[in-house]
């Protein structure tokens, strides 16, 4: 149905809104009501990213389309600190749940409201337009918004004139949630952990390390708190990637840094350590509902006391991450590592110089190690071509936008196609290593240990499969034209 | 799918569209999003909702998928709760659905899906329509007045119904300080698979000419009002 709406003029409350368009209108009004209205979206705005709007009042969570208002789906629900995909109420969670993934649901803002519906009424006191009018507590704007009734769709036009002629109401273009969450302070967009950088060419590499190097504490900063509130496993997860990525160009423009480096690098090497079993410990459990789903029916249950096992091992982890985290250690390698990268002298070669450069050796290097690879080659030789992998996905991240589009995107996805086989081939030995790994600790449960031998057997069977595939991907990688391409843009 | 409820008695005056707007007011209410089809050309339940008993180029051309259902759709003034109108022309139905060799009412119905309820308000009558509803309905809702002649309601239906629909009768205008009332109520709820819940007699149901409006809409609270709550939850627990 057709939604429009207009925004109050300044300072209008519910009495006189209604007033002036009882003028114009034959309205009718139903019972006003107030309330706390809540907001939600995931940490990083996964929500604004897709369109919709989550809105708890009453008790009830109601989706929206952000751009129509329209309601997509509403629900009984009372109004959660957190709310991940398992504790939505049916109706809302099948839309919400491959928007969410991992993510939880948080209250980006809430404002006191107040909302009257009146019905626009024909000769018949027939309802042919549904009205609301809402204002809020927190010093925006109020507003007016216009519902179709079916069958009834020209009367709208009706309407709308009179809110925007009669009454020269203007139009509302941003949508209530994103004032409010502007007035408490906040982004509707969500706080982004993604790099988006964009360098000079000709700018001096010590400087645009620098520029990376803030944009990856930043992303450490912002996915803290969240990380020992044990918010989502994302906040860790985002935290983690940027410790890696850190690593990733002290190693690659370690010629940049002359002294003192191994300092920072010893500590960022810590950093991930010590977050490293509690990651691995989300990355089970994530997984744990399709490892039982792909059991035969009747073993599902069986895999339960891995569960428990997992849960147990997780609350230890993350007492011990926080620790780590929390201590005055980490605080103050974090600063001086910002310290020691801002105060850095320009240096004599540009960025685009340097990047190329690192971006062709890593490139090489990959080709060179990719085809001493054969069937008898250990697994090893695989594992260690993904790193270096990850090495030149880093590179092409950081310096993006020093290349056309044009060249970059097709290189990362080519790339992409490897590292997602050399990854799914990788992971798939480490499962099966985990749950090997895990055996001693549910001996006490035999039915257990049956159904993770079945998963093991199916670990291993993918990881031969995975392997199977490296030929082709390696050799669109490595091809003459990508290579002539490396020569071309980055040589 | 669409569940579809077709209030129905062979005869008129017995609470079928008192029953049929309550129900499916209270319907949209719980959140389902649920259309009325009001098949009677007397347009009863359409005036109740303050709707013009028209639809564009007549019953025959909707039935025989001439006129898309759709576009004749209205909403009503409750939420989630659409009509789709009664026409003068309906009296005529029993021609155009003549010959058919499918059931041009569940035509018309199925790809209407966006609607968890659909009730049909029915003409009272033995005809093509019925044996249509029948065949549409998933459940026949038949409102019974305990009167002597009433208690053969549920036979007759019985000996005509040529389809699986759930037969759900249940009492109306009923008056349980009136000892005849009782005793039928007895007797025909032993014979019969009879809901417990019974619509009493009430002014308040009459209002709903004057007021035009569903009575669990304007008196929420009155008698009768809850009594059409508490059958709607028991029509629930049976389907
Ligand atoms: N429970 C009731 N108590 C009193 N009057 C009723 C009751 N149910 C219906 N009526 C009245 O009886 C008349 C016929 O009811 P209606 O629902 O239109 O029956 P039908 O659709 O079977 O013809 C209407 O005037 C209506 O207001
Ligand atoms: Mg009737």
């Amino acid at each position: 149905m057709e939604v429009v709406t207009h925004v109050l003029p300044e300072g209008a409350d519910l009495p006189s809104a209604k007033a002036s368009l009882a003028e114009h209108l034959d309205v009718r009004a139903d019972r006003a009501t107030s309330g706390t209205t809540t907001f939600y979206d995931t940490f990083d705005g996964r929500l604004h990213a897709a369109g919709l709007t989550l809105r708890h009042s009453g008790t009830e969570l109601v989706l929206l389309d952000r751009e129509t208002g329209a309601t997509l789906a509403s629900a009984a629900a009372p109004a959660a600190k957190r709310l991940f995909d398992r504790d939505l109420p049916e109706a809302l969670r099948a839309r919400l749940a491959p928007e969410m993934e991992m993510r939880a649901l948080l209250p980006v803002a809430k404002v006191r409201t107040h909302r009257l519906p009146l019905a626009v009424l024909n000769g018949d006191a027939k309802t042919v337009v549904r009205l609301e009018l809402t204002t809020a507590d927190n010093g925006t704007r109020g507003r007016v918004t216009a519902t179709a009734v079916r069958g009834y769709e020209a009367e709208i036009e009706r309407v709308r004139a009179t809110l925007a002629e009669t009454l020269a109401l203007p139009e509302a273009t941003v949508p209530l949630v994103d004032e409010a969450i502007a007035a408490a302070g906040g982004d509707p967009a969500g706080t982004s952990s993604k790099l988006a950088l964009t360098l000079d060419p000709d700018e001096p590499a010590s400087l645009a390390a620098a520029t990376v190097f803030g944009r990856l504490l930043e992303v450490i900063d912002l996915n803290l708190p969240g990380t020992l509130d044990d918010v989502d496993s994302e906040f860790l997860h985002d935290l983690r990637v940027a410790i890696r990525r850190t690593r990733s160009l002290q190693r690659q423009f370690k010629g940049v840094y002359p002294e003192r480096l191994q300092h920072f690098r010893d500590e960022f090497k810590r950093l991930q350590a010590v977050t490293g079993d509690l990651r691995d410990l989300d990355v089970y459990l994530l997984d744990f509902p399709e490892l039982r789903d792909s059991l035969p029916e009747k073993m599902r249950a069986d895999l339960d006391p891995l569960r428990d096992v997992l849960e147990q091992r997780r609350v230890k982890a993350l007492t011990a991450t926080r620790r780590a985290l929390r201590a005055q250690r980490t605080g103050d390698a974090l600063a001086e590592w910002n310290e020691f990268v801002t105060s850095r002298r320009p240096s004599d070669r540009t960025v685009s110089d340097l990047a190329s450069h690192r971006i062709t050796r890593v490139y090489r290097k990959m080709v060179k190690m990719g085809r001493a690879i054969d069937d008898d080659s250990p697994a090893y030789d695989l594992h260690e071509l993904r790193k270096v992998g990850k090495e030149l996905r880093y590179l092409l991240e950081f310096f993006a936008s020093l290349y056309p589009p044009e060249i970059v995107k097709p290189f990362v996805k080519t790339l992409k196609g490897l590292q997602d086989q050399l990854g799914r081939f990788q992971d798939r030995e480490v499962q099966a290593n985990a749950l090997r790994d895990l055996a001693p600790a549910v001996k006490g449960h035999p039915f257990t240990l049956m159904a993770m031998g079945v998963l093991i057997e199916r670990f291993m069977q993918e990881e031969i499969a995975a392997r199977a595939e490296f030929a082709d991907r390696f050799a669109v990688f490595a091809s003459k034209a990508q290579r002539d391409v490396v020569k071309e843009h980055f040589g | 799918m669409s569940q579809v409820l077709a209030t129905y008695n062979i005869k008129g005056g017995v609470g079928k569209t008192s029953a049929a707007v309550n129900l499916a007011t209270l319907a949209a209410h719980g959140g389902d999003q649920t259309l009325l089809w009001d098949l009677d050309p007397q347009g009863a339940s359409t005036y109740l909702f303050r709707v013009k008993p028209k639809i564009k180029g007549g019953g025959a051309k909707l039935v025989r998928g001439k006129t898309d259902a759709d576009g004749q759709i209205k909403g009503t003034d409750t939420e989630g709760l659409d009509l789709l109108p009664a026409d003068f022309s309906y009296r005529h139905m029993d021609l155009a659905l003549d010959g058919a060799k499918t059931n041009r009412l569940d035509r018309v119905i199925k790809p209407l899906s966006e609607y968890r309820y659909v009730f049909l308000d029915c003409p009272p009558s033995i005809s093509l329509v019925s044996e249509n509803v029948f065949e549409a309905a998933d459940a026949l809702l038949v409102p019974i007045i305990p009167a002597t002649l009433s208690s053969r309601t549920l036979d007759q239906l019985h000996e005509v119904l040529n389809s699986d629909a759930k037969v759900l009768g249940f009492f109306s205008m009923a008056d349980r300080r009136k000892k005849l009332h009782r005793e039928l109520m007895e007797e025909l709820g032993r014979e019969h698979d009879v809901l417990e819940t019974v619509i009493p007699n009430s002014a308040d149901v009459e209002r709903m000419g004057a007021e035009r409006a569903a009575l669990v809409d304007f008196a929420p609270r009155s008698r009768a009002a809850r009594a059409y709550a508490d059958l709607w939850t028991e029509i629930r627990e049976r389907l």
